[in-house]
């Protein structure tokens, strides 16, 4: 956090840009990127004996009657009540709305007004000040026109368009933050707190203060916040922020536990072993972080076209109300010409490419694909090729045993002496070999005296006799026989790009046993997946052209590029970007570095090294390839978001301004259209989480491509918080009615907050009824038991034991997963 | 008269239902510590706001009927050519509407009810919780205006009744009467919200749902009885001519 422009919004997690607002919230400074954000955040987190957090609703609410009182009187007004016998109290109408008006303006129209001075301060002209300009003049004219006992006034006018644009802002605000609400968990890193334990006494910290070697309490339901083994209990834990594969692991004592995971349902001890700082959640947050802030081209040119804007509006504004003037009385040409300021409000337009880029990292983060680069994503989406990188990539990395040449020998003695031998090296050859004998059932004869000759193999003695492993140059060193056949065999699996050790013993060669890198399983699928979505597919590899073929042919790659060194890859890629313009390389990020920075998108897989020093611009979790086609869906999808967006914003202004400049737009009208186009394009940006529904999980190939995945997370949180409302009508079975079963729901939701399971939100209903032990312990009860409890659940005055959250949050996991099915 | 007088009515047998979400909201607000006037000011001036909200509602609905139902002003009349057989039809919308919503009181249309009382609801509550704990009377007025705003099928079914009234003015005194109806029991509900049992509150439900069903219904009538006499009227003319 080192400019002001770093900053990320505390409620929508956007960049706040450059006009922060600092409030004082529960005790901690934060920023908001807007007005109606800071109101969204004190609504969702504020606690109610904090005044500010309060102080906004209440100016909310007062304006609220404020402005409808007026539109009451306006609408009777308009409606023809005050005429005719009632004309001589029009004068008296219009002194209470303007009495009513201008509180209402002061209250409502304050942060619009602070903006814009904040803005003059610094010589920019931004949004707001169209609506203080608007509103003014409305409010002005009717000022006078109320004194002069004309007979318009437009107190209802300046009150409405302000109320609107705080609502519509709100409202903004609230779905910016549903957007976010996939990043939330990957940015908690920074301000999580966790509870140390330090002889007796359990403190709150900040999760950057723990050190290795201290102990840690963790409830469930809460987030586990450094990395560590358990001391002390035992749950389920849910990995899903980290791993990208969302499901339920159980950990006892001993058990290692990732920093970021989400302890399901039993209390723990943790004895952390890394400093806060130094978690790969940590790290995963620091690079989100980093990319939410970064902006991309796209957003760069609608951050100018918004810059550009504001004083054309207000000529175009000005031009307006002098063309009307000429045509219509005074205050109808000023009514257009607000129409104008208010339509015009640019909004929309600085919001489509930031808002469904920031979904789209959040949407890829929660299956454990970190974007480090925005632009990146409309990037790959662009992109036509992708070239692979072959080991670590394609392939497992770790070799296995493909084929046993031997002479004289059975194959099974030749596994069993080499496994026998090679138990003493921590080789990678050396495993498959193990690996192999151990699939065969085989006991290895055991070998002593063993010595590493490194660079070329192994040597030792088994059953009296001196045994050797290794590659040829073992063989030459050792000056033992080898049966032209079996060496002619073994120079052409060499020259075809296979691992190859020759075993003997006592003297003698017996055996050649040829070894290679296997494709993952998943690999064939992902390429044809990703042809499917008109991508070319190119194989380049450092390795021999045979080997290149023969993997090229068994994943179904058709071009595939051996023999490459580190530049000849980035050769490669240049030459290729000539004919496709974009191209995205995927390596495995430790060997391939320089070739995916140089990659317009580079994709690293299954990387676990720092991420601080990852070259590619999108890494993929461990044993992600099956995920890279989905990845490249929702690309595409950001990408088509981001357009549509920017269509509908500019469509919908240009439409608008149009209409407002003809005078055929009513102001309130006109701030109700405004506020609709903001909803519009986060509406629409919000149709991108059903993307999330269609990835595949990782490590399972042969998935479908449309198979749903079971996502906890995915926990019908609006249905809890609907439910204290909708519980208040149901008619429960037994003809009984819960006519108070809405605490039910705000004591589950409640739960919920306490346990995260609602996207880690402090989702909490307010307190309404007084405690009630009895009532608690029925449900709780009833939930133990497995069965649905039609109990009267109170509110509890005191907080709930971690007992009592788990068996709630037990069932919660229950009877979400029963709601989800149809 | 009489009319806002048994809509008055149907708020206060209404409000019985209201003792599950409203009353709670209002218990919570709690006593003021100055004595048992400052409570009762704080409780009305809670309940004046969301009187407001209601009559703002009512005064939007009555607009919206009124711009249905007449041409004047526009183009092209959005409902037919004749003003009554508009506004029968918005009445006969509502009637419909109002059966419906009385008949989810007794567990019945599931899916209109959620689609009635989840839409919105988390927020306001938040904001609800926001306000609970300030002091005040600025604090008071807002949680009305906003409890005002609280999904209700009663306050759908009022405003769609003030919809069919095709006026501002009679828009705003339907749902004044109907608020106005639910004040006393949201007054008084600090002390009859603990002690009424849960079979009391059941019925009150009931009661509240069987009132909604007959003002739909008496509604519906006004909507179909003139149209039925208009469709016989015209057949008449249709023999004699």
């Amino acid at each position: 956090m080192t400019g002001r422009g770093d900053v990320l919004c505390s409620h929508c997690l956007l960049p706040v840009g450059l006009r922060a607002l600092r409030r004082m919230v529960n005790g901690e400074g934060r920023a908001f990127c807007c007005h109606g954000c800071c109101i969204a955040f004190l609504v969702k987190s504020g606690r109610s004996e904090e005044w500010e957090a309060a102080w906004l609703l209440i100016r909310l609410g007062v304006g609220g009657f404020l402005s409808m009182n007026i539109m009451l009187f306006s609408l009777l007004l308009y409606a023809g009540a005050f005429t005719g016998a009632n004309a001589r109290m029009l004068p008296w109408i219009d002194l209470l709305l303007w009495s009513l008006a201008t509180p209402a303006v002061v209250i409502l129209g304050g942060p619009f007004l602070r903006e814009t001075l904040v803005d003059a301060a610094e010589r920019r002209l931004a949004a707001s000040a169209l609506i203080v300009l608007g509103v003014g003049a409305a409010y002005v004219y009717s000022v006078i026109a109320a004194i002069e006992h004309s007979t318009h006034v437009y107190f209802d006018t300046a009150a409405m368009v302000l109320m609107l644009f705080t609502v519509g802002r709100y409202l903004e605000a609230a779905g910016r933050a549903g957007a976010a609400r996939d990043l939330e968990p990957l940015l908690a890193a920074e301000s999580e707190c966790a509870t140390v334990v330090e002889g007796d006494v359990e403190r709150r910290r900040p999760a950057r203060e723990i050190d290795a070697g201290m102990l840690v309490r963790v409830r469930p339901g809460e987030r586990i916040a450094v990395d560590g083994v358990i001391v002390e209990g035992c749950s389920h834990v849910d990995e899903a922020v980290i791993t990208g594969e969302s499901r339920h692991v159980t950990k006892g004592v001993d058990a290692a536990v990732i920093a970021g995971s989400i302890n399901l349902d039993g209390p723990l001890l943790i004895r952390s072993t890394a400093t806060g700082t130094a978690t790969r959640w940590a790290q995963i947050c620091r690079s989100v972080r980093d990319a939410l802030i970064r902006r991309t081209p796209t957003q760069r040119i609608a951050d100018r076209v918004v810059g550009v804007s504001v004083p054309l509006v207000l000529v175009l504004g000005a031009l307006t109300v002098l063309y009307w003037a000429r045509y219509l009385p005074p205050d109808r040409a000023l009514l257009a010409g607000l129409a104008v300021l208010v339509v015009a409000c640019p909004c929309a337009v600085g919001l489509a490419a930031p808002l469904a880029t920031a979904l789209g990292i959040g949407l890829l983060a929660r299956r454990g694909c970190l974007v480090r680069e925005p632009g990146a994503l409309e990037a790959l989406a662009r992109t036509r090729l992708l070239a692979i990188d072959k080991t670590g990539t394609l392939t497992s990395g770790s070799p296995r045993v493909v084929a046993i040449h031997s002479e004289g020998v059975s194959t099974d003695e030749v596994l069993a002496r080499a496994a026998g031998l090679e138990r003493h090296s921590e080789h990678g050859l050396a495993r498959a070999i193990i690996l192999a004998a151990k699939r065969r059932g085989l006991t290895p004869i055991l070998a002593h005296d063993v010595r590493i000759v490194p660079g070329r193999g192994i040597r030792g003695r088994a059953a009296g006799q001196a045994v050797a492993a290794g590659n040829a140059a073992l063989v030459r060193d050792l000056g033992w026989t080898v049966a032209p056949a079996l060496e002619r065999r073994g120079c052409s699996l060499e020259a075809d790009g296979y691992s190859v050790i020759y075993l003997g013993w006592n003297g003698r060669i017996c055996a050649v046993l040829s070894l290679e890198d296997s494709p993952l399983p998943e690999a064939r699928w992902t390429i044809r997946s990703l042809r499917n979505r008109g991508l070319d597919v190119v194989l380049l590899t450092g390795d021999l052209p045979a080997a290149a073929q023969r993997l090229a042919a068994s994943v179904g790659i058709e071009h595939a590029h051996a023999g490459l060194c580190p530049q000849a890859k980035r050769a490669a890629l240049d030459r290729q970007r000539q004919s496709y313009g974009v191209v995205a390389m995927v390596g495995d990020g430790l060997n391939d570095g320089p070739v995916l920075a140089q990659a317009d998108v580079g994709i690293a897989v299954g990387c676990a090294t720092d991420l601080a020093r990852q070259a590619a611009s999108i890494v993929l979790p461990p044993a992600g390839l099956s995920l890279l086609p989905w990845v490249v869906d929702v690309a595409r999808a950001v990408r088509a978001t981001i357009r549509t967006n920017l269509m509908w914003a500019f469509g919908y202004n240009l439409v608008a301004l149009s209409l407002a400049a003809l005078g055929l737009l009513q102001p309130v009208l006109a701030a109700a259209v405004m506020a609709g186009s903001s909803l519009l394009v986060v509406t629409n940006s919000l149709r991108l989480r059903r993307l999330s529904d269609r990835a595949p999980s990782p490590g399972r190939s042969e998935v479908e491509e449309t198979t749903p995945v079971q996502d906890p997370h995915a926990f019908g949180a609006r249905r809890v918080i609907a439910l204290p409302m909708l519980a208040a009508l149901v008619l429960l079975p037994g003809g009984r009615v819960a006519a108070l079963a809405d605490d039910r729901g705000a004591q589950i939701a409640a739960a919920c907050a306490a346990c995260h399971r609602v996207d880690g939100n402090d989702r909490g209903i307010p307190s309404i009824v007084g405690q009630d032990e009895q009532s608690l312990a029925g449900a709780l009860r009833a939930f133990k038991s497995g069965g649905r409890s039609s109990q009267i659940m109170q509110v509890m005055s005191r907080s709930l034991t971690d007992e009592e959250i788990g068996v709630i949050a037990h069932y919660l996991a229950t009877w979400s997963k029963e709601a989800k099915r149809p | 008269m009489i009319h806002y007088l048994v809509l008055f009515a149907a708020g206060f047998v209404g409000s019985f239902h209201c003792v599950g979400m409203c009353g709670g909201f209002a218990c919570a607000l709690g006593r003021d510590p100055r004595g048992p006037a400052a409570t009762a000011l704080r409780h009305l001036i809670c309940n004046a706001g969301r009187l407001t909200t209601y009559c703002f509602l009512g005064a939007l609905a009555g607009a919206l009927g009124e711009v249905i139902c007449t041409p004047q002003g526009m183009a092209v009349p959005l409902l037919g050519g004749s003003v009554g057989i508009a506004q029968q039809v918005l009445a006969l919308v509502a009637g419909l509407l109002m059966v419906c919503m009385g008949l989810q009181f007794f567990g019945l249309l599931r899916a209109f009810r959620r689609l009635a009382i989840g839409f919105g609801a988390s927020t306001l509550a938040m904001s609800l919780r926001g306000l609970l704990g300030a002091r005040g009377a600025a604090a008071a007025l807002a949680f009305g205006v906003f409890n005002g705003f609280l999904p209700c099928p009663l306050v759908y079914a009022f405003t769609a009744e003030a919809a069919s009234t095709a006026g501002a003015l009679p828009g705003v005194l339907t749902m004044a009467s109907f608020g106005l109806g639910t004040f006393p029991a949201m007054l008084m509900m600090g002390g009859v919200g603990n002690l009424l049992a849960p079979a009391w509150r059941q019925r009150g439900v009931w009661l509240a749902g069987s009132c909604i069903l007959l003002l739909g219904l008496v509604t519906l009538g006004r909507a179909v009885l003139p149209l039925a006499a208009h469709a016989a009227h015209g057949s008449q003319w249709g023999h004699a001519g």
